[in-house]
């Protein structure tokens, strides 16, 4: 078919390609992160770390400086606050945090960690 | 139809290919301009010496959490008496001497305040400053400030010296070494003032935390209830004892465990009864309030946790309120219509209607 209106130029396959590309980036983008749960580690407010639990291999301790130091463990699958400086450890006592929903606060340090993710039958808040 | 494929055709369908790709196009770059609402947008900060924390749907959510985040910082610059220059600051200070113009905000928080005294018989006192600050929960070193200190200020205690004038937005206190101290109803006036930008604001739903206060707006992008989880007094666990579910309103806990300090063998706790002085001994260990009004909910919490059960039950159907009662045999009482899901297996739950 030597028309003058093939059904594909090369061109056109260019674009098609790239539009697919795209296609492929933004659904990546927007497909919810099916619930995988990340760790989100804030101090006075600001994000200091964020990490997905289940790419965790080694386990890790970061240390948050201030004036009231504060010590998180990073496991594969879970996050924990194993130290502070602060008086009454109420962030330590919290124990592991696992699930999405899930938080740790150390109010004194101004520090909290959270698990965020698609939360499954969970719940939106606590009050206590 | 014509098997034949005409020049004219293979262009038409070229041209509806590519418009489909177009069209493709567009809705992708639509889904990466606004990511999937289900998530929600949250936000953390803090103020009123909490953890503050909003998780908003729909559209215009960051601008909204960033408005109702000014708006709690703006209140608690107004209503903390340690915050130098705040309404309450200057109202304490004048206590005994001037009537003083303050903040629209301000008066209507102070008359919700008195407005839950009056209903408690001044269970809940916002005066209670005089004693409250000799015990100083809030400081890094409570202590027992000695019964003969108490005996002392006591008499500075009681919110009929509290005098509000809503016309021209004054308010005095009586006598020098009067005091209004706001912690048992900020947190909650806090929610209110989150909600109310909630409201006027674009966002289809949002749930904010101040502390142990929770207001929510809207709705979930399920339609689903809102789930706020209710602390187990005993075990500091994730999931709490269990769960309540709401459209709308606020929720505030009062609980004996929250804010304690242990001197000889005696174990103190933040909820002071401003008529004895002392910590509130009613057989409670933590009350939790359901009410449209996140300022009433807060301060009904701690009025009902010194009240008692038996007393807080005309007060909460006055007020048009519910509550969820823990005491100290590991018993729930429901009170009024609260839709709640037991998790916790080490409590029994009765219901008592309004």
């Amino acid at each position: 078919m030597n028309s003058r209106f093939p059904l594909f130029r090369k061109r056109d396959l260019l674009v098609f390609l790239l539009a697919a590309v795209l296609a492929g980036v933004g659904f990546w983008q927007w497909i919810p992160k099916s619930g995988a749960p990340v760790a989100v580690i804030e101090q006075d407010g600001q994000e200091v770390r964020r990490v997905e639990l289940d790419s965790i291999v080694q386990p890790e301790t970061l240390i948050l400086e201030g004036e009231i130091s504060v010590t998180v463990l990073l496991e594969p699958g879970q996050v924990s606050i194993i130290h502070s400086d602060c008086p009454d450890q109420i962030c330590v006592n919290t124990g592991t945090l696992t699930r999405p929903g899930q938080c740790a606060v150390c109010l004194p340090a101004r520090v909290a960690v959270r698990i965020v993710g698609k939360i499954e039958s969970g719940v939106d808040g606590m009050t206590g | 139809m014509n098997k034949n494929i005409a020049p004219s055709s293979i262009k038409k369908w070229t041209a509806v290919a590519g418009a489909v790709v177009i069209l493709l196009a567009a809705i992708l770059a639509s889904m990466l301009l606004y990511p999937q609402s289900s998530q929600g947008y949250e936000a953390t900060t803090w103020a009123m010496g909490s953890y503050i924390q909003q998780t908003l749907y729909g559209s215009g959510t960051e601008e909204a959490a960033t408005q109702a985040s000014s708006a709690v910082n703006e209140l608690e610059n107004l209503i903390s008496w340690r915050v130098a220059d705040s309404d309450i600051e200057k109202l304490n200070s004048a206590a005994g001497a001037d009537w003083l113009e303050l903040d629209e905000r301000t008066i209507n928080i102070l008359e919700q305040a008195v407005s839950v005294a009056e209903a408690t018989d001044g269970a809940y006192d916002p005066t209670v400053l005089p004693i409250s600050s000799l015990w100083n929960f809030d400081s890094d070193e409570p202590a027992f400030p000695g019964d003969d200190k108490i005996q002392e200020f006591l008499p500075f205690v009681g919110y009929e010296f509290l005098r509000i004038n809503t016309e021209d937005n004054t308010a005095s206190l009586r006598n020098h070494g009067n005091g209004v101290d706001l912690g048992g109803i900020g947190k909650g006036a806090a929610c209110d003032a989150a909600l109310k930008v909630y409201k006027e604001s674009s966002i289809s739903g949002g749930i904010i935390a101040v502390g142990g206060s929770i207001g929510v707006y809207g709705e979930k992008p399920d339609g689903t209830d809102w789930r706020i989880s209710v602390r187990d007094p005993d075990e500091d666990t994730q999931d709490g004892l269990g769960v309540l579910s709401l459209k709308e309103g606020c929720v505030s806990t009062s609980g004996s465990y929250e804010k304690t300090f242990i001197e000889g063998d005696n174990t103190y706790h933040h909820l002071l009864d401003a008529k004895t002085g002392y910590p509130a001994e009613s057989g409670l260990v933590s009350v939790t309030v359901v009410h449209e009004s996140g300022a009433i909910s807060d301060a009904l919490a701690t009025a009902c946790f010194i009240l008692g059960l038996e007393d807080s039950l005309p007060v909460l159907k006055e007020l048009g309120a519910s509550a969820l009662f823990i005491d100290e045999e590991h018993h729930i009482t429901i009170a009024g219509d609260l839709e709640f899901e037991q998790i916790s297996t080490a409590y029994t739950v009765s219901r008592q209607s309004l």
